[in-house]
């Protein structure tokens, strides 16, 4: 090895000259320098980042969500929200566009999530289509089919979810067909999707009829990210309907919080009004405002 | 949750809704009078694309009927998208007993939109054709047939939209500062990859 620079093509000899490196000072293989040029690059940028977030957190990150003072958020109240709400849903098509609630919880990002099925005082009417799992021909297949399932088989939908046709918002399972479940393995598939029947969920059960009506009644919701969302009413809905479903709602879900373990709180922290199209507006517990319409002028179309 | 920042900007365009083109109050039961009777209802028809001068009726949609229907919350607005591009884009106003003495003049009268719902006994209902018309020409022909008072900006909503204007402005200067900052580490990033890779084929070589 005679001299670095011959060694080294011109064009990285003008990178790393560029670089600032003491070359010939440091007697270190040529082979090895740019690499831990590199390395000591990263490295030093690296630590600044950890320099910086370390005083805030452990070495696992925050283990609650983050929940900002809500002091800085504008808010509105219910009549206001709904007001700007149908003035952006304006046209569009009534039966599809619903109002929707996010419930912001104050929680840890482990430990149990609030789960739960509601009946709201006045039916919102999502149609939601459901799947039974059980044996085709069986009793419980036609009196789920009577009930109002829409795909009822077992390996016609075994191989319709592994197509990926998954035309169901609901899944339940039969018992006697929880082997040929398993079997199929559709966990990858219908778990991210919250659509895996399991007897921990209440999703696999014997009287299949019976679970397809309750469905059909209710709306499903649960907790994703501190964050419970919901269709709360149609936008026909006069604000006084929707208060009623609103309150049912925050009612049930204070009371799932409070049925969790006694050492896990769980509390509201904000209500988030917005709609299928529309942007979401923070309640702020009022109904109306002075300057609000009359309730009559905010229903129907 | 998006952090409050981008919901509150995010919520300020909600100033759209009530300030600019079509923030107009509609004649009601009370403020109605002989020559403008109260409207009770809109219905709006155009083709889904936009050749066939459909394309001004849907911006009057996007732009015009929300600001509307936030200062006439009580009037239902309808709209109805069809495929039928050969068809009619037509708004139908719907005036409470009697049309107003502008209306009567601006209808086309053979223009019949036949997704428009059937006026009700106590309603009288005008068709405007609204084909190859921009949105500011629809609305002044709205304005002028029904009488439409428009409302103006508060002072606060002004001070907003000047705010606004601001930060949009700043955007610009902002943007570019960004981008040169990303391109520079990209630059030196390449530049160290390019200086490996060199290393690389001496060590092989």
């Amino acid at each position: 090895m005679s001299s670095f620079g011959a060694v080294m093509p011109s064009a990285a000899r003008g990178i790393l000259s560029s670089c600032s490196l003491p070359l010939r000072q440091r007697a270190i293989a040529p082979a090895s320098l740019g690499l831990q040029q590199v390395r000591g690059f990263k490295d030093q940028k690296k630590g600044k980042g950890k320099g910086k977030s370390q005083p805030k957190t452990d070495r696992k990150g925050n283990r609650d969500f983050q929940q900002k003072n809500l002091a800085d958020m504008e808010r509105f109240a219910l009549c206001d929200a709904m007001r700007y709400i149908r003035a952006t849903e304006v046209g569009r098509e009534p039966t599809l566009s619903k109002y929707e609630i996010h419930i912001r919880i104050r929680t840890k990002k482990d430990g149990p999530v609030i789960r739960n099925m509601i009946r709201f005082p006045h039916a919102v009417q999502t149609e939601s289509r459901i799947c039974v799992i059980c044996p085709p021909g069986s009793k419980a297949a036609t009196e789920a089919l009577a009930a109002g399932a829409v795909l009822v088989g077992e390996a016609e939908v075994f191989e319709a979810v592994k197509a990926g046709r998954i035309e169901f918002e609901r899944c339940l399972a039969h018992p006697d067909s929880l082997p040929a479940l398993n079997k199929a393995g559709l966990g990858r598939i219908l778990g991210p999707r919250g659509l895996m029947p399991s007897v921990k969920n209440g999703t696999v059960v014997e009287d299949v009829a019976g679970r397809v009506e309750m469905l059909r009644g209710g709306t499903v919701y649960r907790e994703r990210d501190a964050v419970i969302r919901l269709p709360i009413g149609q936008l026909g809905f006069s604000p006084e309907q929707l208060r009623d479903n609103l309150r049912t709602t925050i009612d049930q879900v204070k009371k799932d919080a409070a049925k969790l373990n006694d050492r896990i709180s769980k509390e509201v922290y904000e209500v988030v009004l917005s709609s299928t199209h529309g942007p979401g507006f923070s309640l702020n517990g009022d109904f109306a405002t002075d300057n609000s319409p009359p309730t009559s002028a905010l229903t129907g179309v | 949750m998006v952090n409050f920042l981008k919901r509150m900007r995010k919520l300020k365009t909600m100033l759209d809704v009530r300030v600019g083109l079509g923030a107009a109050l509609f004649p009601s039961q009370v403020t109605a009078t002989k020559e403008f009777p109260a409207v009770t209802r809109l219905h709006l028809t155009y083709a889904k694309k936009i050749y066939g001068g459909h394309h001004g009726a849907r911006l009057f949609w996007r732009q015009c009927l929300p600001r509307l229907k936030y200062h006439n919350p009580g009037v239902s607005m309808t709209v109805q998208q069809t495929e039928d591009q050969e068809g009619p884009a037509a708004l139908t106003i719907y005036f409470n007993e009697q049309l107003s003495s502008t209306a009567a003049g601006l209808a086309s009268k053979q223009l019949v939109d036949k997704h428009a719902p059937k006026p009700e006994a106590t309603e009288k209902s005008v068709v405007v054709d609204l084909k190859n018309l921009d949105p500011k020409e629809i609305w002044t022909r709205v304005q002028a047939s029904t009488g439409a008072a428009d409302v103006p900006p508060s002072e606060e909503d002004l001070a907003e939209a000047k705010r606004l204007a601001a930060i949009t402005e700043k955007a610009v200067g902002d943007r570019k500062r960004i981008s040169a900052m990303r391109q520079a580490k990209k630059d030196q990033e390449r530049m160290l990859a390019e200086a490996r890779g060199e290393v690389e084929k001496l060590k092989q070589g």
